[in-house]
């Protein structure tokens, strides 16, 4: 064991040609990524490009690949990750802008195509209170937790062979807002998530779960949206609500 | 739907990136290739079937041939397709299964559970196939 660690680096070059670059970071300075990063962008190498902001895991902003596994910098202790070699590569299935920096634009439109808010069937003219019991609260408050950070859909091997899936987070998020009492919209998203690209190429590898940093379950959210999904679709057919 | 940013596609190699991967990446993977493994199979089948348009003393030979030599060695490859369907099958059952709402809280330890009695059941096909051809134990 040495008293340094070696970033190594996925970088790319003016012309597109990918190299690593790496960096010695003294051990008793840092304990995450994201400072082992801050001490190279500080100290070394004041070029090198990275996403970042709260640095308590709660912006979403530092996803990347570590060691082979979409984490996100903030939270990933370099310790625990027990090799004193560590590389770093941006999120995969995004388009690279620079270093480590992604274009997460495509994400942020497929999240906006399952609706995620809240719809109601009387145009937000209620008189009341729309009343919410715990019970009724926890059908939904783990996948309200997600900070849309997008690891999952990095993770998602079904998004690395089709780019047009709708991806685990978008999805997860499509059922938070089904599993919500308040909400009459799922007749809407369930015409989105159901379409070609939507749960049906979900082939359950668990990966986006796996990833998570903030514990949301995709995976589990996905296979109850393809239950809601064939419940509203028999409804359609043999009629009924 | 989004113009997702195709540049960015894997492709199928990224199904058989295990490092770092979870129980159900594993069985993701391994139910692709085992399904490409079948369908290969099929195909084969096919081909081997469509010697029948040749004559039935054609197909005969080729049966032959494959059964008891000289090509017989290829028998081996059935146990390996054996393998692959009692593998593929399990894993389709806990899918359709957790698809359904049933065991999506403990589908690892479904998952587990289904190809234990797979690798059971696979064992005994292969000890009947054996004495079906005739290898003593």
């Amino acid at each position: 064991m040495t008293d340094e660690y070696e970033f190594e680096i996925k970088r790319k070059d003016e012309s597109g040609k990918v190299y690593y670059s790496t960096y010695k970071v003294p051990k008793d300075k840092i304990s995450t990524v994201l400072e082992g990063l801050l001490y190279i962008k500080e100290n070394i190498d004041q070029s090198l490009s990275f996403r970042y902001s709260c640095r308590m895991e709660i912006c979403g902003s530092c996803g990347m690949e570590i060691d082979g596994k979409p984490r996100m910098a903030c939270s990933t202790i370099v310790e625990d990750l027990k090799k004193d070699r560590i590389r770093i590569e941006p999120l995969k299935h995004y388009k690279v802008i620079r270093d480590l920096v992604v274009d997460i634009d495509p994400f942020f439109e497929k999240y906006r195509e399952v609706k995620p808010y809240i719809i109601r069937d009387d145009d937000g003219k209620y008189d009341k209170e729309l009343p919410q019991t715990p019970e009724q609260f926890h059908e939904y408050a783990n996948f309200a937790m997600c900070i849309k950070c997008g690891l999952c859909m990095a993770a998602c091997p079904i998004e690395g062979s089709d780019p047009q899936y709708l991806g685990p987070a978008p999805l997860a998020a499509a059922w938070r807002y089904i599993a919500d009492n308040r909400d009459k919209g799922a007749k809407y998203r369930v015409e989105v998530v159901d379409g070609e690209e939507g749960t049906s190429r979900c082939h359950f590898a668990g990966e986006c779960t796996e990833v998570c940093p903030k514990g949301v379950d995709p995976s589990f959210a996905i296979q109850k949206l393809r239950r809601t999904a064939l419940k509203i679709e028999l409804a359609s057919i043999f009629g009924g609500r | 739907m989004v113009e997702a940013n195709k540049e960015m596609k894997e492709g199928i190699s990224a199904w058989a990136k295990f490092y770092r991967k979870g129980t159900g990446y594993l069985a993701f993977a391994f139910h692709r290739l085992s399904g490409l493994v079948i369908l290969f199979y099929l195909y084969l089948h096919y081909t081997v079937l469509s010697n029948l348009l040749r004559g039935q003393a054609t197909y005969n030979a080729i049966v032959k041939s494959i059964t008891y030599g000289p090509y017989d060695s290829f028998l081996a490859l059935d146990f390996l397709l054996a393998l692959v369907i009692f593998y593929h099958g399990a894993n389709g059952v806990r899918l359709a299964l957790n698809e359904f709402g049933i065991g999506m809280y403990h589908h690892k330890a479904l998952f587990f559970t289904f190809e234990i009695i797979a690798m059971i059941l696979l064992g005994l096909f292969d000890y009947y196939a054996l004495q079906f051809v005739g290898v003593g134990f």
